[in-house]
């Protein structure tokens, strides 16, 4: 509990400096956006009424306190370009990238954990050299050129699959896990190639251990060590190498959702980035913080339900 | 022994689920295995909106357009992606007939009086808004008011209208400060749509999210960087639409648009611009699609600041224009899906003269430029181009065409916001800028370059050219207009303030499902007309 509360306080100064930095940031970035919304046919009057209009005029340290005063009191403001709440696009957008992210995830997991662990069990045999190769491969295939051949084998080839879209799961399940497939597939295949060599090299340092010889002079069977002993003392790299690829891809599926044409998180930060929306960047870089603080906690969280001799809250942990 | 065939069958299917892709790509194109029936039965279409009027098994149009549109209310909206979808939902007082030629809409017939100042607009009678308001005469001055507020987009392209009187229900009096002859073609796009009163006065700043138009779609929802869906308006006035619903889907990706159209996910692509090299795929399969490539109205080519850096001199401007080979130019970028040209009127326009036309580079009289620049041994000059890859590929190939003549062209890749900043306060050398056009050539014209006009970006300032201009707008008779604007472009053909080197093509990819398609100059598809098989 104190752990919790002391994670939860450290997380207010971490989203304050966010917000600064993303400010600043976003500010740097010549170009604003009046100029992007008035396009090619701003007249100066134009220009100057809309610079008014949107609180561009003010001093930075005025637009800052401003936004700040308005996320206090729970509002993340209007979105510049999209005359719609900021809250509003992100509740409309994060559940769809939180939906790609765990199915992406999914498909690296599945793909990842028989590879490892095979490719462990089985080290320097073909077997291990096969998975690593491919894994390899695997790593250095780009995702948008896998999801554009998979677009054009699933979709255009054969009509299986849809090549773009989302349905939201309130209207049909179904057509939404059909619409998921093969962009999940498309990033999880380049993700499963981290995680598996990840479990490949842990699973192998954990299995030279002295509590491995035991369980072997036990007769234990290879199958139950591995998978009821070596595996979850090989857990804790993985977990964290897990939680930094959940916390990537929440903000870093933009090029499938582009590709995909699916209506994401991601996209919404590089859109707002390149339309120079302001309160939309900061309200969803700041969403995202919030995000990544939260994986952490759970992947600190997880390693002590994996490893009991972990205990939370203890100086030097967390 | 078991585990072992086990284990291997394992391996197989991790690594077979790793080069699936890789070993049965087909190459991209080429792909002659295509399936000839792309039936919304066999691909799962995405859903329409829960919100969606359209009956079970109503007949459902997918449109690929190349971005979301920042803003389906005309008063507010400046992207050209909005006005495809804004056609549908709003009709406008004129319209483009598949000539280029300006048609009544919701006007029945006008009158111009002869000082070219006071247009008298008899309406169309009978029509509706699709909320039920009544279209007449007060809705037609409303509408015309708001575009003329301080913070209205469209405050600059009404500048000369006085007032707007409603002499009965179905007469409008418009009364011009000055003759202005473009005045009905801008009533043909974004300030001659119609919006509803009522619902203008119920949503205020909001109606952005709610648009209520004659059109022959209404509207449902806008999902931002997704897609916008419009229903049927059963009471259209002049006829009710053959489609129960249409999407506009966002496909901020060219070759993404490309495959969705391939594998019956959309239903037409509105702007293959973006993936030219992907246009064979499709206009391979003729048993399945059909490709419209038009010349346009716009056009593409370079600003040459006259204020500051090399080009204050007017000869290394023109050494820099005559050293471009147009032609090569369109096949290399566009594999010829672009019009090659040298002026800002394209050849269908009224203003499109002899000067007009280009030669091939003629390296003795680039050298001799050169020389009278004072610079014989060559210069070199940065170049802004945008963040795109064709952006990247215009630079790359300008550089190589003017490396003969030592020229040297560094590149710097800026973002469209910001060029507009450095072309609105001349920090550039040379900058890319194009037009997508309009179909009056005034509007392509005069402030681009007027002495301080919101679009010249090069600074150019010659009060004859000035005066041209303005004559050319207030002129009533087309002849007449032809040759004001031949004279200017003599002018600027010789001061080359502004290099012209192509107008971008209209590219459209249809299913051959698609029926009732006309084509009109302004690149926008019409819906009103439109069917599906």
């Amino acid at each position: 509990m104190v752990f919790f509360i002391r994670r939860l306080l450290l997380t207010i100064p971490i989203l304050f400096l966010v917000s600064v930095m993303t400010f600043i940031l976003i500010h740097l970035i010549p170009g604003d956006p009046a100029r992007v919304i008035l396009g090619q046919e701003a007249t100066p009057e134009a220009y100057a009424a809309l610079r008014h209009q949107l609180g561009l005029d003010q001093p930075l340290i005025v637009q800052y306190f401003r936004w700040l005063g308005g996320v206090l009191h729970g509002n993340l403001g209007m979105s510049i370009t999209d005359h719609v709440p900021v809250s509003a696009l992100i509740a409309q957008r994060l559940p769809v990238t939180i939906e790609l992210t765990i199915g992406t995830f999914l498909v690296a997991a599945l793909i990842a954990f028989p590879a490892g662990i095979l490719a462990a069990v089985r080290k320097r045999t073909w077997v291990d050299y096969t998975g690593s190769f491919a894994a390899l491969g695997g790593m250095s295939i780009p995702s948008f050129w896998l999801a554009i051949m998979a677009i054009i084998y699933f979709s255009v080839k054969h009509h299986w699959l849809p090549s773009s879209g989302y349905t939201p799961l309130s209207h049909s399940v179904s057509q939404n896990l059909i619409g998921m497939i093969l962009p999940c597939f498309a990033t999880g295949v380049r993700e499963s190639a981290v995680l598996m060599r990840m479990l490949r090299s842990s699973l192998i340092d954990v299995s030279t251990m002295d509590f491995v010889r035991t369980a072997k002079a036990k007769g234990l069977g290879e199958a139950r060590i591995v998978l009821g002993h070596v595996l979850r003392n090989a857990m804790i790299p993985v977990v964290t190498t897990s939680g930094l690829l959940v916390a990537g891809l929440l903000g870093g599926l933009v090029i499938t959702e582009s590709i995909f044409s699916i209506p994401g998180f991601g996209r919404l930060i590089v859109e707002s980035v390149f339309k120079r929306d302001y309160v939309t960047v900061q309200g969803a870089v700041l969403v995202s913080a919030l995000l990544v603080v939260i994986v952490n906690l759970c992947v600190d969280l997880l390693y002590a339900a994996i490893d009991s001799r972990i205990k939370l809250g203890k100086a030097g942990e967390a | 022994m078991r585990t072992k065939r086990l284990q291997a069958a394992l391996a197989a299917v991790v690594v077979g689920a790793m080069f699936t892709m890789a070993g049965c790509s087909g190459g991209g194109s080429g792909n002659t295995g295509a399936s000839g029936s792309s039936s919304a039965a066999s691909a799962p279409s995405s859903a329409p909106a829960e919100t969606s009027g359209a009956p079970a098994g109503g007949k459902v149009l997918n449109i690929g357009i190349n971005a979301d549109p920042p803003s389906l209310d005309p008063y507010a909206s400046s992207a050209l992606v909005d006005r495809y979808v804004q056609n549908s939902i709003f009709d406008k007082l004129f319209d483009l007939d598949k000539d280029g030629k300006i048609v009544p809409m919701l006007a029945e017939s006008y009158e111009i009086s002869p000082d070219g100042k006071t247009y008298t607009l008899k309406l169309k009678q009978g029509v509706k808004f699709q909320d039920g308001t009544d279209f007449n005469a007060d809705a037609v001055k409303f509408n015309l008011d708001r575009y003329e507020e301080d913070n209205s987009r469209r405050k600059n392209e009404l500048k000369f209208v006085d007032s707007v009187t409603a002499v009965d229900a179905n007469t409008v009096k418009i009364q011009l400060s000055q003759p202005f002859s473009p005045f009905l073609s801008i009533l043909t796009d974004r300030a001659g749509m119609m919006a509803s009163p009522s619902a203008v006065k119920k949503y205020g700043d909001d109606f952005v999210n709610h648009p209520v138009g004659t059109g022959p779609y209404a509207f449902v929802e806008h999902v931002s960087g997704d897609h916008v869906t419009l229903k049927k308006n059963d009471a259209y006035w002049n006829g009710a639409p053959k489609l129960d619903e249409i999407n506009y889907k966002v496909f901020t990706d060219g070759p993404a648009m490309v495959q969705n159209l391939r594998s019956g996910q959309i239903d037409i692509a509105s702007d293959l611009n973006g993936a030219i090299k992907l246009i064979p795929s499709i206009k391979d399969d003729t048993a399945n699609f059909t490709i419209i490539s038009e010349s346009g109205m716009g056009f593409q080519g370079i600003h040459l600041n006259v204020t500051k850096g090399p080009f204050t001199n007017k000869y290394l401007r023109e050494a820099v224009d005559r050293a471009i080979d147009r032609d090569a130019f369109v096949k290399v970028l566009f594999d010829g899906y672009a019009s090659p040209g040298n002026s800002p009127f394209s050849p269908g326009s009224l203003a499109y003269g002899d000067s007009d036309k280009y030669a091939k580079p003629d390296p003795d009289a680039i050298k001799a430029l050169l020389a009278k620049g004072g610079k014989p041994n060559g210069f070199s000059f940065k170049f802004q181009v945008g963040t795109g890859t064709a952006a990247q590929q215009f630079g790359a190939v300008l550089q190589n065409m003017l490396k003969p003549y030592n020229i040297t062209v560094e590149l710097e890749q800026v973002e469209f916001g910001q060029m507009l900043e450095n072309g609105t306060n001349g920090n550039f050398e040379a900058l890319q800028i194009g037009w997508s056009g309009r179909p009056d050539p005034d509007q392509n014209f005069y402030d681009f370059v007027v002495t301080k006009g919101s679009q010249n970006y090069s600074h150019y300032a010659n009060p004859e050219v000035d005066k041209l201009a303005t004559e050319a707008r207030q002129e009533q008779d087309p002849t007449k207009r032809k040759a004001y604007y031949n004279k200017a472009m003599d002018i600027l053909h010789d001061d080359v303030e502004y290099s012209y080197i192509y107008h971008q093509n209209n590219i459209f990819g249809f299913s051959k499902k698609v029926t009732g398609f006309t084509y009109v100059p302004d690149g926008i598809i019409r819906t009103a007309g439109l069917d599906k098989q």
